[in-house]
This record gives C-alpha cells, structure tokens and sequence, in this order.
C-alpha cells in the first residue's frame, strides 16, 4: 500500500495561513486564498496592487535607474549648443586664472589656449583697461600675457549666463565676470562687469566675435 | 521630561503635513520678501562714506520707485552687473539737466548746488553734461579720491532696483 496524500490540505502543517504576509505565503503573483477573498489585482495573475508586489516594484525601480541613467548619458554625451557656448567660457576662465607659483610651461600653454579661443579677429572693448578695437589673436594673447604678469593670483569667473541665438551660426551671450587676485605688489584687486559677447561658429568651434564690457555708468 | 520631548520636537519636529506645509509656507514667504522686496546686501568700499560705511548690511526697498522716479538727493541701488553686482550712490541730476563739477562744487544748470552731505573737501573738476533722457546722474559721497578711480556718471532708471531701507 503506498501512501495517498490528501491534495486537499495545506502544505502548511500547522493549517494556518501566515499572518504577516498572506501573499507570500501563497506564492508570488497570486492572490491570497483561504479565509481572506480573493481580490482582483491590478496585474495578471491577480495581484492585489502594485506596492503589495516586493518582485515587481523592484523591476520598476530597476526600470526607473536604467531610464535616469540613460537620460544622464544622453545629456553628457550629446551636449547642447548652449553647453559648448558655456564650455568656451569655462575655457576662457581657466586660461586667464593663474594660481601662485605658476610655472613658465603652464603659462605657455594657458596663453596658446587663449589665444585659441578666438577668431581671427575680434572685436574688444574694455574702456576700464584701455583695451579698444578689433584685435588680432596675437594681439589678444599678447594683451593677456602682459595682464596676467602683472597679477601673482588671477581668478576669472563668469555667472548670470544668457544665451540666444539670433542666427544660424551666431551666438550673442549677456553674461557678468568677476575677476578677483592679488597682484604682485601684494593689491587686491575685485571686479566685476558685464560683459556682451558675441560667439561665431567656425567649423564646428564656437569663438570669440565681439567682446565688449557694459557701461552702467556713462560719464 | 516634558521639556526634553519639547526641546527635541523644537530641534527634531515630526515631518507631518501639517509641518511640512507651514515650513514651505516659510520658505516661499521668505523667497518672496527677501528675494524680490526686501534684498539683502553688505556695502563694501567706501565710496558712500561717511553716509554708509564699509562693511555695513542693509536691504535693498525695491518697490521705492515702483510708482515714483528718484529725485535730486535719493540715495538709490544701481544693477551694476548681472543680479548680484550693485552700486550704492546719490542722484544728483535728473534727465535733461546739465550737471557739472568745478574746483570741488557740483553744478546743476549752471547754479552751485549746496551737497550738507559731504564732508571731506575735494576738488573734482568735469565739464558740463546733459543727463540723457530715462537716465539720472549718480556720485559717491565720499569724494576726497582721485575722480578717475571714483564709479559716478549717468545711470539709466531701469537699472535702479530701489533705495536702502535705512
């Protein structure tokens, strides 16, 4: 004679249903049996909701991370044109900063990165450092060279970014530039102006165009 | 301990709803005042000496002259750069009227006008000038510095945010 089981009781030898978590018990994706009523659930399979499903809010939250992460990816990796007008600024602002101590090679390099920057000519208007007219790159990188030897600590910052863009490869940017350091004389020196520029777009690199400092005060 | 559970529901309150909406209420209450009526701003240089001094804090009335224009003798804030970059200075000349320095007197439409606050003698000189239409002219109290390194000249009145408050 071989045992015959009774299909008909539960698993459970005790013959209760688990208190704290009914579902559970009965099995991922179903509804819960026994004394407790069978609901009808949000998803097939019956379950009784969304939240309730530990399984299935993990593959939401999966879901959501895979969704950010691609957003993010997609936001580094194809930047915006306003992204690269800022990135030029952001170069700039490097090339003119000068820590102390700086070596002749870093400072090589900085200035050939300023001068980079620009078009082949461009426009500056700075009346508060009698820089005026449409100068050469050499000319800029020389202007640059001359005002960063005379500062032991250099910092240029730019902030208040607003960028349009009136035509197809132009790029006009109102923004402010703080420019704080110590000169070699031991001075500190704190500016701040701004500035109205005007970008072009030269395969495929934006440059400098125009560059010219806001008068707030006319005398 | 009554007072160490009210202590710590001062320092560590429950984030109920009912907290959590008096707390934005603050916030955007806040935002509202010291964002756009009242601006907070420290002075620093002495341009306005002795009438403000370097170093002080004030607020920025931005709805002064909301329904009126500045006149001869306001002291007003100027949006130098962007929206945190501000000149604190006095009007001295309104639109249309021809300002001039001589020897250390100011000059409107070519009458000496009294300035009770200045204190320090100094002796600009500056031709006579226009003040453009929607522009003001606007100087520093403390002029007893080289002209060429003291920020004056015409401003234009959308570029005042306001008075000090005090």
């Amino acid at each position: 004679m071989s045992p015959v089981r009774n299909i008909s009781k539960p698993l459970n030898p005790t013959g209760r249903e688990s208190k704290s978590n009914p579902t559970a018990a009965a099995g991922p994706g179903s509804a819960p049996g026994g004394l407790l009523p069978r609901r009808e659930g949000l998803w097939p399979g019956g379950s009784s909701g969304i939240i309730s499903n530990g399984v299935k809010l993990k593959y939401i939250l999966i879901a959501l991370i895979i969704i950010a992460l691609g957003a993010w990816m997609a936001h580094t990796l194809f930047q915006s044109e306003e992204k690269r007008v800022k990135k030029l600024f952001h170069l700039l602002s490097e090339g003119v900063s000068k820590e102390p101590g700086e070596n002749i090679f870093t400072m090589d390099q900085k200035i050939k990165r300023i001068g980079s920057l620009f078009d082949e000519t461009c426009e500056i208007n700075i009346p508060a450092h009698s820089v005026s007219g449409r100068l050469t790159r050499d000319e800029i990188t020389g202007y640059a060279a001359r005002g960063r030897f005379h500062f032991a600590e250099l910092h240029l910052k730019f902030y208040d970014f607003n960028i349009a863009f009136p035509q197809e490869g132009g790029a006009g940017v109102h923004l402010t530039a703080r420019l704080t350091g110590k000169t070699t004389t031991g001075e500190n020196v704190e500016e701040a102006h701004e500035l109205d520029c005007l970008l072009k777009k030269i395969e495929k690199r934006w440059l400098f165009d125009r560059i010219e400092v806001v008068e707030v005060l006319k005398k | 301990m009554a007072v160490n559970k009210g202590t710590r529901q001062f320092f560590l309150p429950s984030l109920t709803p009912a907290f959590l909406i008096r707390a934005g209420c603050v916030a955007l209450f806040a935002y509202l005042i010291f964002g756009h009526l009242l601006i907070p701003f420290r002075i620093k240089g002495h341009s306005m000496e002795p009438t403000y001094q370097n170093g002080e804090f004030n607020f920025c009335w931005r709805i002064r002259y909301l329904f009126s224009t500045p006149k001869r003798g306001d002291v007003v804030v100027i949006r130098f750069a962007g929206q945190r970059v501000t000149l604190l200075k006095r009007v001295v000349a309104l639109e249309g009227e021809e300002v001039e320095f001589r020897d250390g007197r100011l000059f409107i439409n070519g009458k000496e006008w009294n300035e009770p606050y200045i204190h320090t003698p100094y002796n600009w000189t500056l031709s006579p000038r226009r003040v453009e239409p929607n522009s003001v002219y606007v100087v520093g109290d403390n002029r007893s510095g080289l002209m060429q390194n003291h920020f004056f000249g015409q401003a234009s009145l959308p570029r005042i945010l306001g008075g000090p408050l005090w």
